[in-house]
C-alpha cells in the first residue's frame, strides 16, 4: 500500500463549494488524469483519499491536504504532474510527497490551523477595531454558544485560540490573523471567533462581509509548527 | 464584470449557484467577438444544469470563433430578494455580465409552469417586458423547445420562437445576427426580426394577428407582415448520427439533478402514446451508430471524471442495439471504474436481464410506467403493454433480486371511470403479491406515483376537456382508500397545479395578460409546491377577465382553429385526429419504427427518414 500525500489550495473560484463538492471536485480531476488510485470494495466503492480537515462553505485556504492510497508504482511528482493539469480554476497544486503506510492519518496529527479573515474598515476606526482584539486576547474566558442541529452547546472560545489574534489593516479594510487548536474534542470555526469580536468586543464590522481564509494546517509539536508534509 | 459581493453569497443558500467556474465552462474574451448568446433556463442551477439540450447548444454556439455562449439560470428566491434590495441585475455565470448586454437571450420552454420564471428573469435583467417596448439596443429575447410548440401565451413577450431541433438553426441566428450588427443594425428592431421570420422554423410572432370569434374561440392567424409564413414547420437533423454533440460538458461543483454523463442513444418515439407531446414533436426515431456512441462515452469519461453514464432517450430500452451496446460500455468502463444507468425500462423481461447487467451490485430500484390501470384504459392511450408483460417483467426483478419497484400512473385519461382507478389499485397490490410468491415472504416495497393527465397541443388528445381539480381530487381520494397495505406508499401531485399547467399548455395569445398580471403579484417558482400560489393565479385570471375553464376544461371541436396550428411539428392534424378516434375505439397504432407506417406524414413532409441501426428480429 502507497500513500501520497498532497497538497493543495482552495481559491477564490471556488470559495463558495462545500468541503463534499471540494472533495468531489479533487476525486474528478484524479479520475480525468487517470491515476491509479485505490477504491474500496463494497458495494458503493469510493475512492481511497482522506482529508485533513474539512473546510467550510465560504473559506478559501492557501493550503489543504489529501492522502490518496496509488495501487501501483508511479513517482509522486508524476503523480502530481498528472493532477495539477486536471484540477478545475482555483484549485491549484502545489506539493506531494509519499509517505509510510506507518504514519499517522492526516486527520489524527493536524492540530492546528491558522487563518485570515478580511473585512471591510470597520465603522468605528482602527483604533477602536484594536482595542476590541485586544480586550479579546486579554480575556480569560470567552463563552460562545455553538449551534448545531444535535442542539447547542456554550464552549470557551479562548481554549482553543493559540497565541493572540492579531491585527493589521489591508488594503479593503482590515485583516484579522489568528491560529486556532484542532483537538481531539473539538475547535472553534473562525466565523465564530468572527462573531464573537462582533458581538461580545464591540468589533463594528459586517460578519457577512468577512472573508475568510485558511493559510495554514500544522502539526504542532515541541512550540515548533510542521507542515503535514514535513512530519 | 459585475460579481454578486460575499455580503450577498455569505447569507443565501448554495451561492455556488452563482458563482461558475466550473470545469469546462468556457469564458471568452468579449471584445473579439460578433455575437454574445446568453443561453437561460428558467429554474434553478441544479434542475437547468441538467438539461442535455443547453449543453448542445452552448457547446455548438461556443465552438463558433465569432460567438459566445454563457449560461444563466433563475436565481432562487433568496437570492432574488438580495439582488432587489441592492440592485444587483441577472448576470450570465461565465463573464458575470448583465443579460442585457447580451445580443441574444435565449430561453429553453421545458413546461408551462416555469413561465413565470421568464419573466421575472426577464425583469431581473433589466430588459423591458414585453417585445414591443424593446429596440434594437436590447437583447433579443428568443425561446425554444417542446413549449414553443403552442408559442402563443407567451407571445407577447418573445421576440421570436424556435421550432423544433436546435443543432443547426442556433448557428444560423448566430451568424444573421453578427451579419445584421457588423452592417450597422439596418432597419434596426425590425430589420433583424425580417431576416429572422426568413430562417426556416422561427416564429415571429409579432408578424402575426389573432382574431377570435364571438364565442371566444379562435377565428384566425393572419400573417400582417410580408416576410410571415402562413405556417412554420419544425427544424430537424436529419443525420442525427454526426450531430454536434457536447463532449466537454460543464462539470458541476455542486449536485445537480442528472449529475452524470448523459449519452444520447437516439432523438425521437414512435411507440405512439396518444398522451405524449414529446412523442410526436421529436418524430421520427434517429439513432445514433453503436460505434459512435462508444466513442462519445470514452470522450465523455476522459473530459468530465464522472463515474455514471446514463443512456438518455424518451425510451431508451428501445434503442436497437442496446445489449450490444451495454455489453461494450459495460467491458470497457468497469477498470475505469465508471457504471451504466437506464433511465428507462421497457416493461418486459428482456429488460431485466439489461437491468441486471447495468446494475451489477447495487439494486436501487426499478421504474415502470404502466399508465393506466386497465388494459381497456392501456389501450385507449396506446400503451402497448399488457398485466401479463408487467407480471413477467416485475416478476423477473424480484427474482433477480430487487424489491423496491416504482410504478408510474395518469389518471383523468379520456374515457377514464372509476373502474380504470380501481384497477391501478389492483396491480398494485397483484405487483405486491407477486413478491411474496417469487419470495416466499413479504418485504417489497411498491411506489405508487400517480400524476394527472394534462391534455397536449400536437398530440391525439389537444381536443380532449381536462378533468376538473376537484374531479382529479376524488380520484386520488378514492386511490387512496383503495392503496391500504402498508408496504405501498402513494404519491401524486396537486390538481390545482395541473389545472393551471392545463390552461396554459393549451392557451392562446390572451394569455399573456393573466401571465403578466399573475407575476406582478408575485408568482414565481409555480412547479415547486412550497411556492405555488394558486390564488394568486385565480385572481389574476379574474382581474384580466379570463376564464381559466375555457382552456382547460373544455372539449374542443374538430373542426376548431387552434391557436398552435400554425406551429407545425410536421405531423398531420389529420393524424392526429384518426389517433384519437382510435383511442375511442380502443384501437391500437403499431410503432412505425419496426412495424407499418401509420402515415403521421413527418417523414414525407420533412424528407427526413427513419434510422435504425439494428433492425428487427
Amino acid at each position: 500500500m502507497r500513500i501520497l500525500r498532497l497538497e493543495i489550495t482552495k481559491g477564490e473560484a471556488v470559495r463558495y463549494i462545500s468541503h463534499l463538492d471540494y472533495s468531489r471536485a479533487v476525486e474528478r480531476a484524479i479520475r480525468r488524469a487517470k491515476l491509479p488510485v485505490a477504491y474500496s470494495e463494497g458495494f458503493n466503492p469510493h475512492m481511497k483519499m482522506a482529508f485533513a480537515s474539512a473546510l467550510s462553505l465560504g473559506v478559501t485556504s492557501d493550503a489543504e491536504y489529501l492522502d490518496v492510497e496509488v495501487k501501483t508504482e508511479i513517482s509522486a511528482a508524476d503523480f502530481g504532474a498528472a493532477l495539477a493539469d486536471q484540477l478545475p480554476p482555483g484549485i491549484v497544486f502545489k506539493a506531494i510527497r509519499e509517505i509510510t503506510a506507518q504514519h499517522a492519518a492526516l486527520m489524527a496529527v493536524v492540530n492546528l490551523a491558522t487563518y485570515r479573515i478580511n473585512v471591510p474598515p470597520p465603522d468605528e476606526g482602527f483604533d477602536a477595531a484594536q482595542g476590541s482584539v485586544i480586550a479579546f486576547n486579554q480575556a480569560e474566558e470567552v463563552l460562545y454558544v455553538k449551534e448545531s442541529p444535535k442542539g447547542n452547546k456554550q464552549i470557551d472560545v479562548k481554549q482553543y485560540i493559540a497565541g493572540d489574534v492579531g491585527l493589521a489593516a489591508a488594503p479593503e479594510g482590515i485583516a484579522l490573523e489568528m491560529a486556532i487548536k484542532i483537538t481531539p474534542t473539538g475547535s472553534v470555526k473562525p466565523s465564530a471567533v468572527l462573531a464573537v469580536l462582533v458581538e461580545q468586543f464591540g468589533l463594528a464590522v459586517d460578519p457577512a462581509a468577512a472573508l475568510i481564509n485558511r493559510s495554514g494546517l500544522y502539526v504542532l509539536a515541541e512550540s515548533r509548527r510542521l507542515s503535514p508534509l514535513e512530519v | 464584470m459585475n460579481r454578486p459581493d460575499p455580503a450577498v453569497l455569505s447569507q443565501v443558500s448554495k451561492p455556488a449557484r452563482y458563482t461558475g467556474n466550473e470545469w469546462n465552462s468556457i469564458k471568452k474574451d468579449h471584445s473579439n467577438l460578433d455575437v454574445t448568446f446568453a443561453l437561460a433556463f428558467p429554474d434553478v442551477y441544479e434542475v437547468g444544469m441538467s438539461h442535455l439540450g443547453l449543453k448542445i447548444l452552448y457547446h455548438i454556439l461556443n465552438s463558433r470563433p465569432d460567438t459566445v455562449s454563457e449560461r444563466v439560470y433563475a436565481p432562487w428566491v433568496d437570492m432574488e430578494e438580495a439582488m432587489r434590495e441592492k440592485g444587483i441585475p441577472l448576470c450570465t455565470l461565465e463573464s458575470g455580465r448583465p443579460l442585457s448586454e447580451f445580443d441574444i437571450v435565449g430561453f429553453t420552454l421545458q413546461y408551462e409552469l416555469s413561465y413565470s420564471n421568464i419573466l421575472n428573469m426577464i425583469d431581473l435583467a433589466g430588459i423591458p417586458h414585453l417585445t414591443r417596448e424593446r429596440d434594437e439596443n436590447h437583447p433579443l429575447v428568443i425561446a425554444g423547445g417542446p413549449c414553443a410548440f403552442n408559442a402563443e401565451p407567451l407571445a407577447d413577450f418573445m421576440d421570436f420562437f424556435v421550432l423544433g431541433e436546435g443543432e443547426e438553426v442556433v448557428g444560423e441566428i448566430a451568424a444573421v445576427v453578427g451579419t445584421w450588427k457588423r452592417a450597422g443594425k439596418p432597419g434596426g428592431r425590425a430589420g433583424i426580426l425580417e431576416l429572422m421570420a426568413g430562417i426556416d422554423g422561427i416564429y415571429v410572432p409579432s408578424f402575426y394577428d389573432i382574431s377570435y370569434n364571438d364565442d371566444g374561440t379562435l377565428a384566425a392567424v393572419t400573417p400582417n407582415h410580408p416576410a410571415a409564413r402562413p405556417a412554420i414547420v419544425k427544424r430537424i437533423i436529419r443525420d442525427f448520427d454526426q450531430a454536434a454533440y457536447p463532449t466537454k460538458p460543464v462539470v458541476p461543483y455542486i449536485e445537480i439533478v442528472h449529475d452524470r454523463i448523459m449519452l444520447e442513444l437516439f432523438r425521437g418515439c414512435t411507440r405512439g402514446c396518444r398522451f405524449c407531446q414529446a412523442g410526436v414533436l421529436y418524430r421520427p426515431v434517429r439513432e445514433r451508430r453503436p460505434e459512435t456512441l462508444l466513442r462519445l462515452a470514452q470522450e465523455l469519461v476522459d473530459s468530465t471524471g464522472y463515474s455514471e453514464i446514463s443512456l438518455t432517450s424518451l425510451s431508451s430500452a428501445d434503442y436497437s442495439c442496446l445489449n450490444d451496446i451495454v455489453h461494450k460500455l459495460s467491458e470497457g468502463l468497469a477498470d475505469q471504474g465508471v457504471s451504466l444507468s437506464l433511465p428507462s425500462l421497457r416493461i418486459d423481461s428482456f429488460s431485466i436481464q439489461l437491468a441486471q447487467e447495468v446494475q451489477k451490485v447495487r439494486k436501487s430500484g426499478l421504474t415502470f410506467a404502466p399508465e393506466a390501470g386497465t388494459q381497456r384504459l392501456r389501450d385507449v392511450i396506446n400503451k402497448g403493454v399488457t398485466e401479463q408483460d408487467l407480471e413477467e417483467a416485475v416478476g423477473a426483478a424480484f427474482q433477480a433480486g430487487w424489491s423496491t419497484i416504482k410504478l408510474y400512473f395518469m389518471i383523468g385519461l379520456p374515457t377514464e371511470t372509476d373502474e380504470d382507478i380501481r384497477g391501478i389499485a389492483d396491480l398494485s397490490h397483484k405487483v405486491l403479491d407477486l413478491y411474496r410468491q417469487v419470495k416466499g415472504r413479504r418485504g417489497a416495497k411498491i411506489t405508487v406515483s400517480v400524476s394527472s393527465f394534462v391534455p397536449k397541443p400536437h398530440t391525439p388528445f389537444q381536443w380532449y376537456g381536462q378533468n376538473t381539480a376537484s374531479e382529479l381530487d376524488r380520484k386520488q381520494q378514492l386511490l387512496r382508500s383503495l392503496l391500504k397495505d402498508r408496504s405501498i406508499s402513494f404519491s401524486w401531485h396537486d390538481s390545482r397545479i395541473s389545472f393551471l399547467e392545463g390552461a396554459f399548455s393549451r392557451g392562446d395569445r390572451r394569455l399573456g395578460q393573466v401571465l403578466y398580471a399573475a407575476w406582478c403579484h408575485g408568482v414565481k417558482f409555480d412547479g415547486w409546491s412550497e411556492h405555488f400560489k394558486y390564488k394568486v393565479w385565480m385572481d389574476a385570471f379574474e382581474e384580466t377577465g379570463i376564464d381559466p375553464e375555457f382552456y382547460a376544461r373544455r372539449e374542443r371541436r374538430f373542426e376548431e382553429s387552434l391557436p398552435w396550428d400554425h406551429l407545425s411539428p410536421g405531423v398531420d392534424k389529420s393524424f392526429l385526429l384518426r389517433e384519437y378516434q382510435q383511442a375511442l375505439a380502443g384501437a391500437l397504432t403499431a410503432d412505425c419504427r419496426r412495424a407499418a407506417c401509420s402515415d403521421c406524414g413527418v417523414c414525407q413532409g420533412l424528407g427526413v427518414d427513419v434510422v435504425d441501426w439494428g433492425g428487427w428480429a
